[in-house]
């Protein structure tokens, strides 16, 4: 009980309002759902028990949250006859991280992690990220629309707002360093009513204290610009949006930190940590047990799972699914931008998403919105890619469904407060924690890691003494990319190198020498879906048909491997036998 | 950056590209074929198996010995230019000169053609699993029909050991086949249509000959497993391809393969804004493939989907003799629809005859005195009742595959049986072929196994091993 008694401590000049607050909702809970305990729990509100419907759970996690007077909401309300799938685990067991006591760990190499890592290998520290993956950006990093938010739909008051703000503020010298595109398009905002232009007032306010310009749109300018559109009751144009691929952005970020000395070790997953309800101790993952000075909480939809572990949960990860529709380059000419419509109630989660033209010229249609009780749950289905084209069909009538050439869906790492936690842990003093990042956390990275940089500083006692390493290199030299070449730069390389002539992936035209290049890179890729996130091998309107068997070849020819060995994603090997 | 100009630049060296380049040359011209693989070919490189050229050769051909008859012919005319390993970036229409300007990345460096005509021979590509609303997982062993047969027949693996086919169309047939021959299980071939969509004789001597089982008005919906597949979701539809539910069912799988159908490659012909046809997904073209833009032309796959490889080489003759300021060959005699057995009288077993892509369904009975008595059989066709004949007594059959290579050029060559050899000996003639290894140089046509298995037939090379 020490945790809770130290949480108490710490949260004693809040406690009496927090228990007048806490006897409300506990009430209120009970009242609902008689069997559901309620009680307090490390400074914020834990219910507990067993349901049959899991929106019982959701709406009991809602009533819970009180974001003055609570830490959190730690639902461990269980979905009764519900196998919950437990987390994904690399097959991979060795020994080569055993005894490691690196001054950093970080667990998760999502967006967060990365920027995370980078931002502290501007300092002599040893780092250490691990992810559990085969490969870093594979969930919400990855199924992911790839905006850079322009923050109008952010509560003032917000740490979302207060990240994605600085966040998108960085991204421009981010994208110069890392040689990752970027574009501010802007974001279109429709109103899907008549009345709604009266708030405008309102809106522009809102503007103003979240810092981020707006225009209005009249009912002429929004037909102007979508003639068909059933929507046409006038809108806002959010100047500050942008695009970006938030899975390159996430490999680039690893790969900066790790020129700039950091390490990163891929399908190596946290499965226990040892606390002594101070401080973390280790950490043992499937390669040996890690003794970190400064553990690194960065772990998505996992996050209160470790954060438990290390001995600080006060939060709860309730995933949220969403499905993506992708259609072909060629329905670009539905828009250049983002296309997003007016919701009241200022929650990004219930937009169900937008019209994207993605960095790489396809159209994005989502994200929908699901709750899930399992948190790896990234299945489509066929209803949600309905509503998608339903929904995003009155926006524009020009909108194909047979154009679509893949769709995915990803879940989000939800808490009950819809906020993002970014703090130095008051309870586990080396512990530092990014959780509950979903929207707009591809804006915010850079920013969070940041603050996160700093905490971690403090923790390791050299927030005065930490000096910048004098041989920091911002800027990552990159392979080229053949088709973004002027054809006098192409020929001179080819001549240089015949591999960049010899085109590989014809839908995205992708050269032998690029994907030779990605797997020998400064963080090797020896998968066909690793190859995809960084240079759009096999993303084309084909989905790697044609070049799917040559590039198998050539990671196998690159790698010293048979092709048998050659996988799709970690563990998923594509080929069984020879035939002969 | 060299600039070559050419009297008729043809973009594809598949069979399309191979006839029309070697028509537009006959009166002499400059011709280039520009194909972007390392090889002329195009997709028969992988069709290994056989019935090819029944209309022009009046034989079963395989895909590759289809092709290297082509192939040797474009060799061999000193008018044609190959440039393989060459693709595409760009192109237009130069509206002064009103000759095409291409721009082509190669081994060597960008290169730039221009010529006065063009043909545009790209081919297609297959439709995709998420094209037809399979959902679920996206792991490995989920993949196209095309890209399992570059797997199986091109690098001698297999992709999957316990295998569920989607798509009834000829390849998803044809690779049930190759499956089942190079060692998979294949549980099933489901097809969302109430009707089979490949060609009669694939479905008899694709499924039937091996027992694989076809479900029609099924289709799949799901797709398990996260690294790996680990089960399909399949379900009824409607006449009106909708799922019907309540009848959902899983079967635990490998693999999926799906067939589900091919879309004309043209994105070039776009580049160009040529007019398209929204029917068939191709150009819209004159008698002569001549498309919406003057002296452009459209020929085989990319114009639309053939099913039969002589209709494409003979579209391509007629694009490419009207280059050539040549009059139009007389059509060969064309093959007739396939139709059901519509006789009064029904008697002894139904067959279907399998020697051309006609597909006639036969009713055949063996008579007392030997002989046998055939109804259905188009016009009387002599090579019906022959094969009524053997398919009551030994059924025979062609087998195709290929052969391990010690040359680095063609690490698996493909093969066939000269004639066809009894059914029942198919496994035994694989077990064979997996142990026989070609290590010098061979031409096309050539023995590899000598009678094999004392059947009296040979097996003969049917691509080139250099």
């Amino acid at each position: 009980m020490l945790i809770d008694i130290r949480a108490r401590i710490l949260y004693n000049n809040i406690m009496e309002d927090f228990n007048k607050s806490f006897n409300k909702i506990k009430e209120k809970i009970e009242s609902l759902y008689p069997n559901f305990k309620v009680e307090p729990h490390n400074g914020g509100i834990r219910i507990s028990g067993e349901a049959e419907d899991y929106n019982d759970i959701l709406t009991a996690g809602n009533l819970a949250v009180d974001k003055v007077n609570s830490r959190g909401v730690i639902n461990d309300v269980v979905l009764k006859n519900h196998e919950y799938k437990p987390m994904r685990l690399p097959e991979v067991k060795d020994n080569s991280l055993e005894g490691a006591k690196p001054d950093v760990l970080i667990i998760g190499g999502g967006i967060v992690g990365t920027a995370i890592m980078r931002e502290l290998s501007r300092f002599n520290l040893d780092i250490l990220l691990i992810e559990k993956e085969y490969d870093l950006a594979t969930a919400q990093s990855s199924r992911n629309d790839g905006m850079i938010h322009a923050g109008i739909d952010l509560k003032p008051t917000s740490k979302k707002l207060h990240y994605n703000m600085r966040g998108n503020a960085l991204y421009d010298t981010l994208s110069k360093e890392l040689d990752v595109p970027i574009r501010r398009v802007g974001q279109y905002v429709l109103f899907t009513g008549r009345l709604q232009k009266l708030i405008y007032p309102f809106i522009k306010s809102r503007s103003r204290k979240n810092k981020t310009s707006i225009k209005f749109l009249s009912k002429e300018k929004i037909r102007a610009k979508f003639p068909s559109t059933k929507l046409n009751y006038g809108g806002i144009f959010c100047y500050k949006a942008g695009i970006v691929s938030p899975y390159l952005m996430t490999v680039r970020l690893a790969e900066s930190a790790v020129i700039n000395g950091a390490k990163l070790s891929l399908n190596t997953a946290c499965l226990e940590i040892e606390n002594n309800g101070e401080s973390v101790v280790s950490v043992l993952t499937n390669r040996g047990r890690i003794f970190p000075k400064v553990l690194i909480n960065a772990s998505g939809v996992w996050s209160d799972k470790i954060a438990e572990q290390a001995g600080d949960r006060f939060f709860t990860i309730h995933p949220r699914r969403g499905t993506e529709a992708v259609l072909d380059k060629k329905a670009g000419v539905v828009t250049n931008s983002v296309i997003g419509r007016f919701a009241f109630t200022g929650k990004s989660h219930t937009k169900g998403g937008g019209i994207i033209r993605t960095i790489d010229e396809n159209i994005l249609l989502g994200p929908t919105a699901t709750e899930s009780p399992d948190r790896e749950d990234e299945d489509t289905r066929r209803e949600e890619l309905q509503v998608l084209f339903k929904k995003h069909g009155e926006v524009t009538p020009l909108l194909d469904p047979r154009q679509v050439i893949t769709y995915f869906a990803g879940t989000r790492a939800a808490s009950y407060e819809e906020e993002f936690i970014v703090e130095r842990s008051p309870v586990i003093k080396n512990l530092i924690q990014s959780a509950g990042i979903q929207s707009p956390g591809v804006t915010a990275a850079p920013a969070i890691a940041e603050d996160i940089a700093k905490f971690t500083l403090q923790a390791l006692n050299l927030e005065k003494s930490a000096v910048l390493k004098d041989n920091f290199v911002a800027n990552l030299t990159t392979p080229p990319r053949v088709n973004e070449l002027s054809l006098e730069e192409r020929d001179a390389l080819i001549k240089q190198n015949p591999d960049y002539g010899i085109i590989i992936c014809r839908c995205e035209e992708i050269s032998k020498g690029e994907i030779i290049d990605a797997i020998n890179s400064p963080i090797p890729c020896h998968t066909l879906d690793g190859l995809k996130r960084r240079i759009r091998t096999g993303m084309g309107r084909c989905q790697g048909g044609f070049c799917a068997p040559l590039i198998t070849k050539i990671i196998a020819e690159q790698t010293g491997v048979s092709i048998l060995e050659v996988e799709k994603k970690g563990g998923g090997k594509i080929l069984f036998e020879k035939t002969k | 950056m060299n600039i070559t100009e050419f009297k008729t630049i043809v973009i594809g060296g598949g069979p399309a590209g191979m006839q029309s380049a070697l028509s537009a040359s006959e009166g002499g011209d400059s011709v280039l074929i520009i194909e972007r693989e390392e090889k002329l070919g195009g997709i028969l490189k992988q069709c290994i198996h056989d019935g090819f050229g029944v209309i022009r050769y009046n034989e079963k051909l395989s895909g590759p010995e289809y092709a290297g008859i082509d192939m040797d012919k474009v060799k061999k005319d000193l008018n044609i230019t190959v440039k393989t390993q060459c693709f595409v970036t760009d192109l237009y229409k130069d509206e002064k000169t009103g000759k095409f300007k291409i721009f082509a990345s190669t081994e060597s460096g960008i290169e730039i053609f221009v010529s006065k005509f063009l043909v545009l021979a790209n081919g297609c590509r297959e439709r995709t699993a998420r094209q037809v609303q399979i959902h679920g997982s996206r792991p490995a062993g989920l993949l196209t029909a095309g890209a399992a047969q570059a797997y199986v027949n091109l690098m001698g693996a297999l992709p999957g050991k316990n295998i569920v086919i989607l798509g009834s169309g000829d390849v998803g047939l044809i690779m049930a086949r190759r499956f089942t021959l190079e060692g998979a299980k294949v549980l099933g071939v489901y097809e969302a249509g109430s009707k089979p969509s490949g060609l009669m004789r694939n479905i008899h001597q694709c499924l039937h000959d091996f027992d694989i089982p076809l479900h029609l008005s099924t289709t799949v919906t799901r797709v398990f497993g996260n690294r790996r597949v680990e089960a399909v979701e399949i379900a009824k539809t409607t006449e009106g391809f909708q799922i019907v539910a309540g009848t959902e069912q899983i079967i635990s799988c490998d693999t999926l393969v799906v067939s589900v159908g091919l879309i004309p490659e043209n994105e070039l012909a776009e580049k160009l804004k040529i007019k398209m046809d929204p029917k068939t997904n191709g150009p819209i073209v004159t008698e002569y493939m001549e498309t919406s833009l003057k002296n452009c032309f459209s020929v085989g796959n990319a114009l639309h989907v053939h099913d039969l490889v002589d209709d494409v080489s003979e579209g391509a003759e007629i694009a490419g003799r009207y280059i050539a300021g040549l009059p139009p060959l007389k059509n060969k005699k064309r093959i007739h629809e396939a139709t059901e057995y519509e006789g009064a009288e029904v008697f002894g077993k139904e067959i279907v005859c399998t020697t051309c892509p006609n597909s006639c369904i036969l009713m055949a009975e063996l008579l007392d005195g030997g002989g046998v008595k055939v109804a259905g059989n188009k016009g009387g066709c002599k090579r019906g009742i022959k094969f009524a004949q053997y398919e009551l007594t030994t059924p025979m059959r062609t087998l195709t595959s290929y052969v391990k290579t010690t040359r680095k050029s063609v690490p698996f060559a493909s093969v066939r049986t000269e004639k066809e050899v009894p059914k029942d000996k198919l496994f035994d003639i694989m077990e064979i072929l997996k142990t026989t290894v070609i290590k010098t140089p061979m031409k096309r046509g050539e023995v590899v196994v000598e009678n094999v298995l004392n059947t009296g037939v040979n097996v003969i090379l049917t691509t080139e091993v250099y």
